[in-house]
């Protein structure tokens, strides 16, 4: 293994993760997740107003109507926060394959920009749930040792997924 | 040297220790059964149950060690076992992250030796041989040991990744280079120099989960005296205040003291061309091999004693599934002097010697970010004080927080060699984390959308051994060093037909 003797010049050769092109996941992963952000905000919905319902109907006894404003506000400030992330966070979602390593980047909020080479894949997982069969969606995982450096690529096309899946298992375990 | 190529039981002193494994593997799973049984009353008839379980597990004991064998391979180590449920291990020598011959007082006993061998995949102890003769566990470690390495081996000097500075091989194939030896008064001295109020409030509470007999004693006690004696005792008992905490100081560093004898009891370490060899122990005798490709993170750690003595603690980590944090064994080596790291750090980073392409801090203006999470603790104040006490104690409390957070953000310090990086952090308790770019799994760059406006956020490191963050680093640092260290990653591979891990 040679050294680089001056690094801060080899720096300028190598080839830079930044000016990769990353690929959007598909169109319809952004459905499933609002999907997913729908009906986890309709059941809290439904639990936020469910005292006040019951006061209404006269199940309950007790419950001051005028609260009703705070957990409404507190629920549209966290679910449109959610909302945002999804929205506009869909659109910095993407991965980068390149000769040796994946990336993937994901988040509006709270960004992450996670690289793996491929030589260190242990093996790689493709999953489908029901939702994401009726839209026609695969997600791939890929596993490290160790574990924490392990990458869910998730919402893309099942073409498009077996594809990138041939690319990586052409690759993993080898240089 | 014993012949291990045909298959072969254990030392039939081994059904002891089985049986004594199961028994007590027995009581755990069932204590809470056998709590309920001792509060219902036992009657005559249950004690005759006691000779038919020992019986069950007696027989138990004697069919696993009958349906266990074990023999080498050319490449791997294979064991047959189990009496209904067949299986068949077999571990390649390749895939061994160490080995460690343990004696426990059984086997002390019975002057035999368990072996443990440590996978990648591992849940902790998917391989144990409990009683082996001490001889036939020494040539079996040698082999699995010189196997693993020579297998590493091949697969280093492709890459050349040999280790240099490695002392070479002596006549038994094995030269080591002793590392530390704790002697009565270097034991001594490690056991004071640990975290005694832990060890303090480690104490307490075993103390309080089995000392309520003797609580109750004093209660009783208290009871049949006059009251205005309580009285008096009572006002008494303000002086016992210094008293009292000066023992609660003492018991923690007795405590201390036990605790190091029980764990590093004639403590001998090694480093030598076959790996890092460790021996340790009082009732339990530790033996550890570790050969240096499997090492994924080194972590050295003093706190202010300890570098008064002039000591570190160094820890060698394997790879470790994430969630089984605490099933993988991590070796220690205590009382790590200077030189001692100089010694291992050349070994096994031998680019250190070049001077350090990258040095990073984070960045400064971000301390108040640290700052502020700190404040939060103190608005409990106002909670349980009048206003006036809880702003001063609100003030001292910042005070205190701004200086050990100015002081442990000044501590946070990353420098990066050719292949190596060293993370550095804390100033009362200190640790110091390296790492091995060509052995990283991955690298993650993290920030939120504030972050990402002023250009910073955290770099993560992905090792085998577990993530190893670094935060509030600048943009385009992080980029260089991030490009860096995939470089590093892919050229080691090129180089190497196998993966180093």
């Amino acid at each position: 293994m040679e050294f680089p003797e001056n690094p801060a010049v080899n720096m300028d050769q190598l080839p830079l993760l930044q000016d990769v092109d990353v690929l959007p996941v598909d169109r319809a992963y952004r459905k499933m997740r609002l999907l997913a952000w729908g009906v986890v905000q309709a059941l809290i919905l439904v639990a936020v107003l469910a005292p006040f319902a019951g006061q209404l109907l006269g199940w309950l006894d007790g419950v001051n109507m005028g609260l009703i404003w705070i957990p409404l506000l507190v629920q549209f400030a966290l679910g449109g926060l959610w909302f945002a992330e999804e929205w506009l966070g869909f659109e910095r979602r993407g991965y980068a394959v390149r000769e040796r390593d994946i990336t993937y980047r994901t988040g509006w909020l709270v960004r992450n920009t996670v690289t793996i080479p491929y030589s260190m894949i242990q093996h790689s997982e493709l999953s489908q749930g029901p939702v994401s069969r009726w839209l026609g969606l695969n997600h791939i995982k890929l596993f490290t040792a160790g574990g924490s450096g392990n990458l869910r690529i998730a919402g893309l096309k099942e073409e498009k997924a077996q594809e990138l899946r041939g690319v990586i298992d052409a690759r993993a375990g080898k240089s | 040297m014993t012949d291990f190529s045909t298959p072969r039981r254990q030392h039939p002193l081994g059904i002891a220790i089985i049986s004594v494994q199961f028994l007590v593997n027995g009581i755990r799973a069932a204590w809470p059964v056998l709590i309920g049984i001792t509060f219902g009353g036992i009657e005559g008839y249950m004690l005759l149950g006691i000779p038919i379980v020992l019986g069950l597990i007696l027989a138990g004991a004697v069919a696993y060690y009958w349906r266990f064998k074990y023999r080498l391979e050319d490449e791997a180590l294979v064991v047959e076992r189990g009496l209904l449920q067949r299986e068949r291990l077999l571990i390649p020598f390749d895939r061994i992250q160490a080995i460690q011959l343990f004696q426990g007082p059984l086997q002390q006993l019975f002057g035999l030796t368990g072996l443990r061998v440590d996978t990648a995949g591992s849940t902790g102890n998917e391989l144990q041989l409990v009683a082996i003769g001490k001889s036939e566990a020494e040539s079996l470690r040698q082999r699995l040991a010189s196997n693993s390495q020579a297998e590493s081996k091949t697969a280093t000097e492709t890459s050349e990744q040999s280790q240099p500075n490695a002392p070479a091989n002596g006549p038994d194939g094995f030269n080591r280079q002793p590392l530390v030896i704790l002697d009565a008064k270097r034991l001594i001295k490690v056991g004071l120099s640990q975290n005694h109020l832990r060890n303090a409030f480690l104490g307490i509470a075993i103390f309080g989960s089995i000392g309520s007999p003797l609580e109750s004693a004093i209660e009783s006690l208290f009871g049949a005296l006059p009251s205005a004696a309580i009285l008096a005792l009572s006002a008494l008992s303000v002086l016992l205040i210094v008293p009292g905490l000066v023992l609660f100081l003492l018991s923690g560093v007795v405590i201390s003291l036990g605790l190091a004898t029980f764990q590093y009891f004639r403590y001998r370490s090694a480093i030598g061309s076959e790996g890092v060899q460790i021996e340790m122990g009082l009732v339990r005798r530790n033996t550890f091999q570790v050969p240096y490709s499997k090492v994924h993170m080194t972590v050295w750690k003093s706190n202010w004693l300890k570098r008064q003595l002039g000591f570190e603690t160094l820890q060698i980590r394997q790879a470790q599934a994430s969630d089984q944090a605490n099933a993988s064994l991590r070796v220690f080596v205590p009382a790590m002097e200077a030189q001692n790291r100089k010694v291992v750090e050349g070994i096994l980073y031998p680019d250190m010697k070049e001077p350090e392409s990258f040095v990073l801090s984070p960045v400064r203006r971000f301390r108040w970010v640290m700052w502020l999470a700190a404040w939060a603790p103190s608005l409990l104040l106002f909670a349980a004080w009048s206003p006036a006490a809880a702003w001063l104690g609100t003030a001292a409390w910042m005070a205190l927080t701004g200086f050990t957070t100015a002081k442990r953000f000044g501590s946070l310090q990353l420098r990066a060699y050719a292949n190596s990086v060293v993370l550095e952090r804390g100033w009362f308790w200190r640790s110091r984390t390296v790492i091995k770019m060509d052995q990283l799994q991955g690298i993650q760059w993290r920030r939120n959308v504030l972050l990402e406006r002023r250009g910073v956020g955290h770099i993560t490191f992905h090792t085998a051994a577990g993530p190893k963050p670094f935060v509030y680093v600048s943009k385009h640092e992080a980029y260089a060093l991030r490009n860096h260290a995939i470089n590093r990653m892919h050229s080691a591979h090129s180089e190497n037909a196998q993966p180093a891990f």
